[in-house]
């Protein structure tokens, strides 16, 4: 397990995350672009709530993008993925498209979920993202079950679970630490800490960021601590740890990242972190502006390309999204139960 | 069939289902090298194998979330809570997430698990091992609510679940484990989801579940001496409803009387009085009766249970005073 030395919660002006080579460009390209994909999404998402064309709760990752798109990077189309209320991340990275998760939160048909999701309910089986889970830590034994069944039927896919540093007090979250290392679940469990469990510190309850995984390290299970500012880190991390599960053992990551924004839009954070927090933190802290500056050192460098294409296919999958169709009203009541019988009852 | 026990009724399910399908596993604590502790996984170990016998850790939440994953990637777990009780634990990952995985995926995911336990009173155990909480899943969707009363329907009513594509709370009751017994019968498979008439009679509708369908009929015995006939329905299942069923009688009786172990007030017998009164009000001859456990704690005696569990006494005096209306 490595510490560092610095805490990402902090606004820190010296960080600037592993050196990369001409070697790495191809990989840091393709992480640098994944995070711009989540970026845009949320900001866009959070332009379409403020103009009031979406409605309901949304729970911004700015900032702790390179937990989702670093870990994702490891992982195989066939692996699965299992989320928090704050998942848009995860599933943009995992492969979800951009116009399904928009539809989503538009609430139409073509939506993941056919618009009867919404923001904390993305599920889209096909990409191997299995679904967001709105109950704090909720979703971790579903994805220690699903890496079991999958392994148990003679596949080496494997799962893993997003959960927060919140999801961390619930005794679910430790109860499955525990079953997958005893029925041998090949699940890897990625703990961002944010810093903020909606209002409270997490260093009030785990110590410095690291504390995390020395607590699930008590449990048996091989846990390590990588700092979420450098996505490029995160990435080599998730790779050696996805390796590890493959093989057949749970293993468990904590990923120091902060929480830009609010916890959700009608947060009023004010009241408990100063009001200019997030803002400060990014301007010094931004995992995207920490590579896009590495990148930039090289001269052949895409990465206004890359900003520039990705903001193109946003929006069209924004205005295709949202010109699509509402589901009838008999999709209310659709899929209560698998059974016709119990379906017709229903 | 030779005539069993309802524990091993129970166990024969599980045994047929688990030699018919590889991908139904059996979770739980105890269940394996004990048996479980009511004896219902006695010799599946040693038949099965470690790999489809898991014993778990006291961790009924993970337990039952891992199955509800399990179950949506293919498997066909069947979860064993050890008391009823217990399964309050897991009621999130139930409630939240077993019973909503297929609605809220929009169809994606089918949830194929079966939740074992075993409830109600009459064994001595206790208010915190002793409850009726039935009502409870009967008022969730997406889930089924099973309740068998008697062998033969523990027995075919599991291998039903076990083959559902829809999760299943199924309800033993371990008063009846090893108190009952009967023939298993020969039907050539699961059937659906009815109630059952276990008892004709053409004055006053019993509408009753699990154990108190036995007490339901000692007191139809005694009113049938006193020359009032009680058609005793047993539910079966308590979602789905079998209305079909209980207003087929009600049509001939015109009386209604609903016996049932789990907390009078808001519980399941409310919403069969309520049924009743919103579409057999023509057919009804006198107040919808409901006889149920009062709303107090399952204490530990005997003699203090039956003060608040329906007994065959208490149920025969409410008919008495329904039939006399």
């Amino acid at each position: 397990m490595t510490q560092t030395a610095a805490s990402p919660h902090r606004p820190d002006d010296t960080f600037t995350g592993l050196p990369i080579g001409e070697a790495d460009l191809t990989e840091a390209h393709a992480l640098y672009r994944g995070m711009s994909i989540v970026r845009s999404v949320e900001l866009e998402i959070e332009k379409m709530h403020r103009l009031g064309r979406m409605s309901g709760s949304f729970h911004s990752s700015l900032g702790q993008e390179a937990a989702a798109v670093g870990v994702c990077a490891a992982l195989r189309e066939g692996d699965m993925v299992t989320s928090t209320h704050r998942g848009h991340g995860h599933a943009l990275a995992k492969g979800v498209t951009m116009e399904g998760v928009f539809a989503e939160l538009f609430g139409r048909t073509s939506g993941v979920s056919g618009g009867r999701g919404g923001s904390m309910h993305l599920h889209d089986r096909r990409s191997g993202f299995l679904g967001e889970n709105a109950i704090v830590a909720g979703g971790l034994p579903w994805a220690a079950g699903a890496a079991w069944a999958r392994r148990r039927r003679g596949g080496d896919d494997i799962a893993v679970a997003f959960i927060g540093d919140g999801g961390f007090a619930q005794g679910v979250t430790h109860e499955t630490l525990l079953l997958a290392r005893f029925w041998e679940s090949p699940c890897l469990i990625v703990c961002e800490n944010n810093g903020l469990a909606h209002s409270m510190p997490s260093d009030r309850l785990f110590g410095a960021p690291g504390g995390i995984a020395r607590i699930a390290e008590g449990t048996g299970i091989h846990a390590r601590y990588v700092d979420g500012r450098d996505v490029v880190a995160v990435a080599r991390t998730a790779k050696e740890m996805v390796a590890r599960v493959r093989a057949g053992v749970p293993a468990f990551l904590e990923c120091g990242v902060y929480r830009v924004r609010p916890h959700s839009l009608s947060d009023p954070d004010y009241r408990y972190r100063p009001k200019t927090a997030g803002r400060d933190w990014l301007a010094l802290n931004d995992p995207m502006a920490n590579l896009r500056a590495r990148l930039e050192a090289f001269p052949g460098n895409r990465v206004a390309q890359i900003d520039a294409a990705v903001a193109a296919d946003v929006q069209a999958a924004l205005a295709r999204a949202e010109a699509a169709g509402r589901p009838p009203a008999a999709a209310a009541k659709s899929y209560v139960y698998t059974s016709p019988e119990l379906q017709n009852h229903a | 069939m030779r005539e069993v026990k309802y524990a091993e009724a129970v166990r024969g399910a599980l045994e047929d289902e688990m030699a018919a399908d590889e991908t139904v596993v059996v979770m739980g604590e105890e269940v394996g090298a004990l048996g479980g502790v009511f004896t219902v996984t006695q010799g599946l170990l040693e038949r099965f194998g470690e790999d489809r016998v898991l014993d778990s850790p006291i961790s009924e939440a993970g337990v039952v979330g891992f199955a509800i994953g399990a179950a949506a990637e293919g498997m066909r777990p069947v979860v064993e809570i050890m008391f009823s009780d217990f399964v309050l634990l897991a009621l999130d990952q139930i409630i939240n997430l077993g019973a909503k995985i297929r609605y809220m995926s929009n169809g994606q995911f089918s949830v194929p698990l079966t939740i074992r336990m075993p409830g109600g009173g009459g064994t001595n155990h206790g208010p915190q091992h002793s409850q009726s909480l039935e009502s409870l899943f009967a008022h969730v969707p997406g889930l089924v609510v099973a309740m068998p009363s008697n062998p033969s329907d523990a027995y075919w009513m599991l291998r039903h679940a076990i083959r559902s594509d829809d999760p299943v709370i199924f309800l033993e009751s371990k008063n009846l484990y090893f108190r009952t017994s009967g023939d298993i019968d020969a039907r050539t498979g699961p059937d659906g989801f009815g109630a059952s008439v276990v008892r004709a009679g053409d004055d006053i509708t019993i509408v009753s579940a699990g154990r108190m369908v036995e007490r339901s009929l000692q007191a139809a015995d005694r009113l049938a001496a006193e020359g009032v006939g009680c058609e005793v329905i047993d539910l079966r299942y308590l979602w789905p409803l079998d209305t079909a069923s209980i207003e087929a009688s009600l049509r001939r009786t015109g009386k209604l009387a609903v016996v049932y172990e789990a907390v009078e007030f808001c519980g399941w017998g409310g919403e069969v009085a309520a049924w009743a009164g919103e579409h057999c009000f023509e057919s009804l001859d006198g107040p919808v009766v409901r006889v149920g456990t009062e709303r107090v704690p399952i204490p530990y005696g005997h003699a203090l249970e039956d003060e608040i569990v329906p007994t065959a006494e208490r149920i025969a005096g409410e008919l008495r005073g329904l039939a006399a209306y």
